[in-house]
């Protein structure tokens, strides 16, 4: 029989439809057991996490009124309020403070101490020092630091002794300096684990490189600059998304160091949303106040994405 | 490669020696120095659990504890008074509990995701990883409301429910990850011998994964005994409430008895966080390095 | 192993399930956690006396618990009995009509003889009484009676009296008056007295849009006040622990609500050792008046429809619950025919009986409550940096907000 005739055959034997069906079972391939197996999972995040964003961006264009609920649509109502509440405007300023310093000062910190620390005897014992303060809870070190910050407490006494003089500083309680020394705190909680994700990626570069170099008669700086540097690049932009993240989640430390701070409502966009929603009861605004957080934050998260993207592909 | 020792000269090797070993000598008394500044913040709260509140207000805060008795009485107050006994068996409840499910629902999950012949993998993947995309800000006012009409506020199932779903989408990152360098011979000879995907996955993979997925569950279980804010606005009574919430309610209410008191409830509350890092501080690391990649 | 800790599991779920149902008992919800052991030991009492346990249910701070009320609320499920706060954000509780008007209860309550009218008034919208007294503390100035002695001093008849003691204490090397910021809400404590000492006209004004916060009322206010903390008569607000400070001897003098009498002498001071007078007005001839804080205890519509809820609130307000609560913590609700708490509260009682004096709402409950936390925070902010300076910027900041709230009304 020729091809065609057994082609033929073959076609009135199975029949068309029965050949459609196997082909569309092929692409659907194992979706049923696989949605078995995924269930728990997206039920879990569908269903707590994202449909209460969704609810919350629903929120944000309603009105709400106390004691009877939400509902009552109101446009860009809350977004426009924005602009003009002076606590917005600082919030905003003090979120992007935090967002600069969270990733400089743990990165620049967190590098010099691994570049000091990585050939030095006893390194382990160093690394889980600077580590400890964080596997702390926020709240708790937020408690710790306090006190230490307190108006008769650990830094002003240090500070006296040092200077000679009576200190007596209201660190959290001054505009000036309630910002700084929270992200001081910040900064010791967690530079060790940026130093530990520093020494993981300085460890996976070879030698080579740097041996030649050395060999070259190229100085330490210079060695740094133009072949350690680069190579870090990858593990560098991960911290640095890291960073920027958490400088933008931070609350448990304001809400527990801030809270004698006449402007703690101010200190960053996250404190004001919950003051907002929880405290006013302005729950439709405060929810604004979270889409705004989430946009800005999607950005941030879109935006280095993108820039791993591309230096993944320049280390290539 | 041979040369003439003769050419080398000798006292400028030694001198460069010796300055070598000076230079690190002089760096490892820099490094005790700035390791010792870095805990002061600790000496701090280990000398003053000592102290009586009278003591801590009288002398400078760096003084040494004038005995060792008060140590008993902060402790027992701060227990009592912050319903630390309550508030730590909720946190390891949902630690344990729900770390563990959200680990083991993430590993299923990565099994379809990489074993398993569905369409769309990679969007199943980004819809569960979308978890982790949004601040938290977005999830407090709906879950607020929702779980009030639900019955759920104040409750445990309630929030074991948020913990678990929470730490769900960064388990599923890392396993995903981790199985996808699983090498497939294992899978495909078992299924030549007619076993079914349940038991590749039970027998087989999930052996195989055991390291990353203690690795993420600890993680995760330190993000779930640390957390605060969920705590405070979900399960805010004194029955569910988390540990870190019961200390910040403690220093709240009670920060007018002494702040020797309020850092003990402090250590108190981060002691099960120091014992487990200690204890399994390789998993820890390993827990980075998995975070890393 | 597993199976039978399963049966176990489940055998005691069932019996506390069940448990419930065997006893009569009615949750009371507050926000007052510091007063928990305090509360159940008046529930424990109601329950012995009435067979009614009231089971106090704490939240853990001001906003969570309005928060999950005003949630409740909007979700049809107000909880049978709980605190609220008077002022406007009662007025709002009882618009939402969700609030059981309690004028029979109130009427028993006069008629037996123990309350009077001026107490139901604090507890009223629109002409009708709609809570009972969780407590009713007059805002007083608690007083270091040995310091007093060894210097000479009288309790101050007039608004000099009180200069010239806070000099002679100064002059002795101690401090005459602790006010802290601590936990964010007394900023008010001393802008509020200052006020209705030295304008008592315009301190009703200012809650109801009609006295500006920069204008010359206040102004006087804050100049006075700077001027005192200039002369070094406060102590530092930024302390954490005012109880304490008070019995190191901190401030000779300590202005504040009765119930801290209690928590005070809980702190070390002698009961002896602790005197009280009212602050004494500023402007010659003004009737006596004293800033009262009134804090409701409030039932549901479903609630006031229950036997056991009710029963348990008739114990409360009798007095036996009256002098249970007092016992515990020192409290006074407004029963005069149950026992003074405590000498402090019969001395206060005496004081307003002799001299007739008119009871102010605490600008805390009478401020509207979208205003409350950023205009205390402004006052907070003063306190820290007491200079005209930052009166100035504190004034000018309060006004805006307030000519905002007003303007959207």
């Amino acid at each position: 029989m020729d091809r065609a005739a057994k082609d033929k055959a073959l076609l009135d034997r199975i029949g068309i439809d029965q050949i459609a069906r196997n082909q569309r079972a092929r692409r659907r391939g194992q979706l049923g057991l696989g949605l078995v197996f995924m269930a728990p999972a997206l039920i879990m995040v569908v269903g707590v996490l994202l449909v209460p964003v969704l609810f919350n961006i629903w929120l944000s264009f309603t009105k709400w009124r106390k004691f009877t609920g939400f509902g009552e649509y109101a446009g860009f109502a809350n977004y426009e309020r924005m602009p003009s509440n002076p606590f917005f405007n600082e919030a905003l300023i003090n979120t992007a403070i935090w967002v600069g310093a969270s990733v400089v000062f743990p990165i620049a910190l967190g590098l010099g101490m691994a570049m000091f620390f990585r050939n030095l005897r006893g390194a382990e014992t160093f690394k889980n020092i600077i580590f400890i303060p964080r596997i702390l809870a926020p709240t708790a070190v937020g408690v710790l630091w306090f006190y230490v910050y307190a108006p008769d407490g650990l830094l002003n006494r240090g500070l006296g002794l040092v200077s000679g003089r009576d200190v007596d500083i209201g660190w959290l309680y001054n505009d000036a300096t309630v910002t700084p020394a929270i992200i001081a705190t910040f900064v010791w909680q967690t530079a060790g684990l940026v130093m530990v994700l520093l020494l993981l990626g300085l460890a996976a570069i070879p030698k080579d490189p740097i041996e030649a170099a050395h060999i070259d008669g190229a100085n330490r700086w210079q060695i740094f600059r133009y072949i350690t540097l680069p190579l870090l690049m990858p593990t560098l932009l991960m911290v640095t998304i890291l960073s920027v993240l958490a400088g933008f989640t931070v609350f448990d430390l304001l809400w527990v160091m801030g809270a004698n701070y006449p402007g703690q409502r101010s200190l960053a966009l996250a404190v004001f949303m919950y003051f907002e929603a929880f405290q006013k009861g302005s729950w439709a605004f405060g929810s604004a106040v979270a889409v705004i957080i989430g946009l800005v934050v999607l950005c941030v998260t879109w935006f280095q994405t993108v820039l791993q993207a591309r230096v993944d592909r320049m280390t290539r | 490669m041979a040369f003439d020792i003769s050419t080398l000269d000798l006292d400028a090797i030694e001198r460069r020696e010796a300055a070598k070993n000076k230079g690190t000598a002089l760096k490892l008394v820099a490094a005790i120095g700035f390791a010792l500044l870095w805990i002061v913040p600790f000496y701090f709260l280990a000398i003053s659990i000592f102290k009586s509140s009278n003591e801590y207000s009288r002398n400078p805060p760096l003084a040494l504890p004038e005995g060792l008795a008060p140590f008993w009485d902060n402790v027992a107050r701060a227990w009592e008074l912050g319903s630390m006994g309550q508030a730590m068996m909720n946190s390891a409840f949902y630690g344990t509990v729900g770390a563990s499910l959200a680990v083991f629902f993430a590993a299923m999950a990565a099994f379809a995701i990489t074993r398993l012949d569905i369409p769309f993998r990679n969007g199943w993947f980004i819809l569960i990883f979308a978890g982790t995309v949004f601040p938290f800000q977005m999830y407090l006012i709906p879950l607020f409301f929702g779980y009030q009409k639900l019955g759920l506020l104040n409750s445990h199932m309630g929030m074991l429910l948020f913990y678990t779903a929470i730490c769900v989408p960064f388990p599923t990152l890392v396993l995903r990850n981790f199985m996808s360098g699983l090498s497939r011979e294992m899978d495909e000879a078992a299924r030549m011998d007619g076993a079914n995907e349940f038991t590749v996955f039970f027998r087989i993979i999930l052996p195989n994964t055991i390291g990353p997925m203690t690795a993420v569950f600890l993680l995760q279980f330190t993000w779930i005994w640390n957390d605060m804010l969920f705590s405070t606005v979900l399960g805010n009574r004194l029955e569910t409430r988390s540990i870190m919430n019961a200390l910040l309610v403690f220093q709240g209410s009670y920060s007018s008895i002494g702040p020797n008191i309020v850092l003990t409830a402090a250590l108190l509350a981060s002691l099960p966080s120091i014992v487990l890092f200690f204890l399994l501080r390789r998993h820890f690391m390993q827990g980075l390095q998995v975070q890393q990649s | 192993m597993k199976l039978k800790g399963k049966l176990m599991g489940t055998a005691v779920g069932i019996l506390l399930a069940a448990a419930p149902a065997f006893a009569q008992e009615v949750q009371l919800f507050h926000d007052k956690g510091f007063w928990s052991e305090q509360l159940q030991t008046v529930g424990d009492a109601a329950g012995e006396a009435t067979g009614v346990t009231i089971t106090e249910t704490p939240y853990a701070n001001a906003e969570q618990y309005k928060a999950f009320v005003q949630a409740s609320i909007a979700s049809g499920e107000t909880p049978d009995m709980f605190t609220w706060w008077t002022g406007a954000t009662f007025a709002e509780l009882v618009s939402s009509g969700q609030i059981a008007p309690l004028d029979d209860l109130w009427a028993e309550m006069i008629a037996n003889g123990g309350y009077g009218e001026a107490s139901k008034e604090l507890f009223m919208v629109d002409g009708q009484a709609y809570a009972v007294p969780l407590l009713l503390a007059r805002w007083v100035v608690l007083y270091n009676k040995p310091l007093y002695a060894e210097l000479g001093l009288e309790e101050p008849q007039s608004w000099d009296d009180l200069i010239a003691n806070a000099d002679a204490i100064v002059a002795a090397g101690e401090t005459p008056f602790l006010a802290t910021v601590h936990e964010g809400w007394r900023g008010f404590i001393w802008f509020q007295e200052l006020l209705l000492r030295m304008h008592p006209e315009a301190y009703n004004g200012l809650n109801d849009g009609s006295v500006a916060y920069d204008g010359p009322e206040v102004r006087a206010v804050f100049e006075a006040w700077s001027d005192m903390y200039a002369k070094g008569y406060f102590s530092d607000p930024r302390s954490t622990e005012e109880f304490n400070d008070y019995v190191r001897g901190a401030g000779a003098m300590y202005l504040i609500g009765e119930w801290a009498a209690g928590l005070v002498v809980e702190a070390g001071v002698p009961a002896d050792d602790l005197g009280v007078f009212i602050m004494p007005n500023a402007v010659e001839g003004a009737p006596a008046a004293v800033i009262v804080e009134g804090a409701p205890l409030v039932v549901s519509v479903d609630g006031a429809q229950d036997e056991n809820v009710m029963q348990a609130l008739r114990f409360w307000v009798s007095d036996e619950g009256a002098n249970a609560w007092g016992e515990a913590t020192g409290n006074y609700i407004g029963n005069n025919s149950a026992e003074a708490p405590n000498a402090i509260v019969a001395e206060v009682n005496a004081d307003i009986a002799q001299t007739g004096a008119t009871a102010y709402l605490r600008w805390w409950e009478a401020v509207p409550p979208d205003l409350q936390g950023e205009l205390v925070a402004e006052m907070n902010r003063f306190m820290l940096d007491p200079t005209m300076e930052t009166a100035d910027e504190v004034m000018a900041t309060m006004q805006s907000l307030n000519a905002a709230y007003w303007a959207d009304q």
